[in-house]
């Protein structure tokens, strides 16, 4: 049931594997599963080449700083990446180019009209996180686990976004 | 330790974590907007598993002294509009800032849209950071943790929050099994409402 060509595996599996994965991020970075961070880390360096001034905000700086916290999970989502294609190629789970759910759920099977969805929901969810300081990881995974009031506060508000949004906006059949 | 290490570090990390996801077919669009419709729970079994193992092993390595803890403040107003707008991205995205990621590796190519308009979303609240940081929103209480306000060790607390996602993730599964789920792609596309359950689970097990 754990073979690597497997296309799914239990979602409880897959559970106790993130979770373990907070051995080394504590043992090794010092810090806790996150994602969301990693935007600022890339984005900002991504937008000194153009506006160099932008380094000079202290929350930048801060973040694209070559310290092992900020590159560690930088490589950690590129890994994600890596991951989930070798995974998908071990598996034969290959995917077309958008989920056929899309077309259902915007009522419309326009690829372009979902690009743009796709980029202002990343755009959204982005400012979204760090205005909040962390996401479904950093928040969700690590702050609920470390019992930290905020990140409790935070997660029941993202899934209440989500949940409102979805059911607004979002079609079921 | 040096840049090198923990970039390695991380590489190896993420290929683990994105392994998880993909398998788990939590990162898939229909799995997570199913989750945000209320239809499909495989996003809120992953997560409330992965939070009892971290605050299972948390509780270990701290109860016996060999790691901090690092939670986040409690930045109240914060946390409360950034997650309703980033719950709103989430179910418009079909990811999280991390499972989008896993999303360009399996090959879904709006994935690459939402990616980048994250890193533009980033940059935006980067350029809008020294304003906000002096309003309300960056008003909090600090680094409030639940273990510590009733008066007990966190790892007492860490595995009583570990029991709770436990009984709330055996109650999904009896009232939600996971093989109905998936989907004859493995995607979370389920056939529409008033399918019966037993032709579900014929087409979960294809």
């Amino acid at each position: 049931m754990l073979s690597l060509t497997s296309k799914s595996w239990s979602p409880y599996v897959a559970g106790i594997v993130i979770g373990l994965l907070q051995i080394p991020a504590f043992l090794l970075i010092e810090t806790a599963l996150g994602a969301s961070s990693s935007y600022v880390t890339v984005g900002g360096l991504i937008a000194s080449w153009v506006d160099p001034s932008i380094l000079r905000i202290d929350y930048v700086a801060k973040h694209v700083a070559l310290t092992g916290k900020n590159w560690w999970q930088v490589a950690l989502v590129a890994g994600i990446a890596i991951g989930a294609f070798v995974s998908m190629k071990l598996s034969g789970a290959r995917r077309q180019t958008i989920s056929p759910i899309w077309a259902r759920a915007l009522g419309s099977a326009s690829p372009a009209r979902r690009y743009a969805v796709a980029f202002a929901a990343g755009f959204i969810m982005l400012f979204g996180a760090r205005l909040a300081d962390g996401c479904t990881s950093g928040h969700g995974l690590s702050g609920t686990a470390q019992l930290a009031v905020g990140s409790m506060v935070a997660v029941a508000a993202m899934f209440a976004g989500g949940i409102a949004t979805a059911l607004a906006l979002l079609r079921r059949t | 330790m040096p840049l090198f290490t923990a970039v390695l570090i991380g590489v190896a990390m993420g290929i683990v974590f994105g392994f998880a996801l993909e398998k788990s077919r939590v990162f898939e669009p229909g799995i997570i907007v199913g989750q945000m419709q209320l239809r499909n729970f495989i996003m809120l079994k992953v997560f409330f598993t992965a939070v009892a193992t971290g605050a299972v092993v948390l509780a270990a390595m701290h109860g016996f002294g060999y790691v901090k803890l690092a939670p986040k403040a409690a930045l109240y107003a914060a946390d409360i509009i950034g997650g309703l707008i980033l719950g709103a991205g989430i179910a418009l995205a079909g990811a999280c800032p991390g499972t989008v990621l896993a999303q360009v590796g399996a090959g879904y190519r709006d994935a690459i849209f939402t990616l980048v308009g994250g890193l533009g979303g980033a940059i935006a609240y980067s350029y809008a950071e020294p304003m906000l940081s002096k309003t309300f929103l960056a008003d909090g209480a600090g680094k409030l943790v639940l273990s510590e306000m009733l008066g007990i060790p966190y790892w007492t607390g860490a595995l009583v929050l570990a029991a709770l996602c436990t009984v709330i993730v055996v109650v999904l599964e009896r009232i939600f099994p996971s093989a109905a789920e998936l989907g004859r792609d493995v995607d979370g596309d389920l056939p529409p409402r008033g399918t019966a359950t037993h032709e579900l689970q014929a087409v979960a097990a294809e």
